[in-house]
């Protein structure tokens, strides 16, 4: 160790040797001397990493309801199809309701555990969502009255969605 | 309103990830603070004052502004 007084040319001034010995650069061997533009003293450690099904634990779970959802949608709309006849097609015919049902509920608890400020923006974006959707909703529906075709109405929770996630985008980035 | 939030935290050398957890919000959320993009319910300013061990008003400032 040596006592030497930091340079006041900062040109001149050693910096902070990061090691020490040559042997084992990841061990530092001896207390450093004291120096012009010494490293931090306590040094933050990394920040813990966690797995990815901790970290994504809501969007797996959204991604598998959302599969399992499309997976009964289309066993169930081929069975209907190919049993127009049978008495209980009605029952086979609403099954994805079931799985539909369970994303709402990863959804709504997903909502849940936002902060405020996420609460916020989510409340924005559906209010946008809403109106949104109405005006186009509305809008299309006065056009229809003047000739164009007649659109069915399962397109309106694809919009409203579509909608939500531009509003949520937008008002995400306002608050950056 | 402005804040001295980022000064606050640089004292205590924390990054905003950690103050995030540590007040139970995301880390977005405390960037939105920082920069004044962002007011922050009562509940969540008392949590602050009580991280940094200040008073409210030694934290934020009310911009003020004519009616």
């Amino acid at each position: 160790m040596t006592d030497q007084e930091p340079s006041p040319n900062p040109a001149e001034a050693p910096v902070d040797p990061l090691f020490t010995h040559p042997a084992s650069p990841f061990l530092r061997t001896e207390v450093p001397a004291p120096v012009a533009y010494p490293s931090p003293p306590n040094p933050t450690p990394p920040a813990a990493i966690y797995s990815t099904w901790v970290t994504y634990r809501t969007q797996i779970e959204f991604g598998l309801a959302i599969l399992a959802y499309l997976m009964v949608l289309v066993g169930s709309v081929t069975v209907v199809q190919a049993n127009r006849e049978a008495d209980w097609r009605y029952y086979v015919a609403l099954l994805p309701v079931a799985p539909a049902g369970f994303v709402i509920w990863l959804f709504v608890r997903a909502l849940t555990r936002l902060d405020e400020r996420q609460r916020r923006i989510q409340m924005q974006a559906f209010a946008f969502s809403l109106g949104a959707s109405a005006l186009l909703t509305f809008g299309y529906g006065f056009l229809e009255g003047a000739g164009l075709p007649h659109l069915s109405w399962t397109y309106v929770l694809p919009l409203m969605a579509l909608l939500w996630g531009a509003g949520t985008a937008f008002f995400t980035w306002r608050y950056r | 309103m402005k804040n001295r939030l980022r000064a606050l935290r640089a004292e205590l050398a924390w990054s905003q990830a950690e103050l995030a957890s540590h007040l139970g919000v995301s880390r977005q959320t405390v960037n939105a603070i920082e920069t004044g993009k962002y007011d922050p319910s009562l509940p969540l300013a008392f949590s602050l004052a009580r991280t940094f061990k200040r008073q409210i008003e030694e934290i934020f400032e009310a911009e003020i502004t004519r009616a």
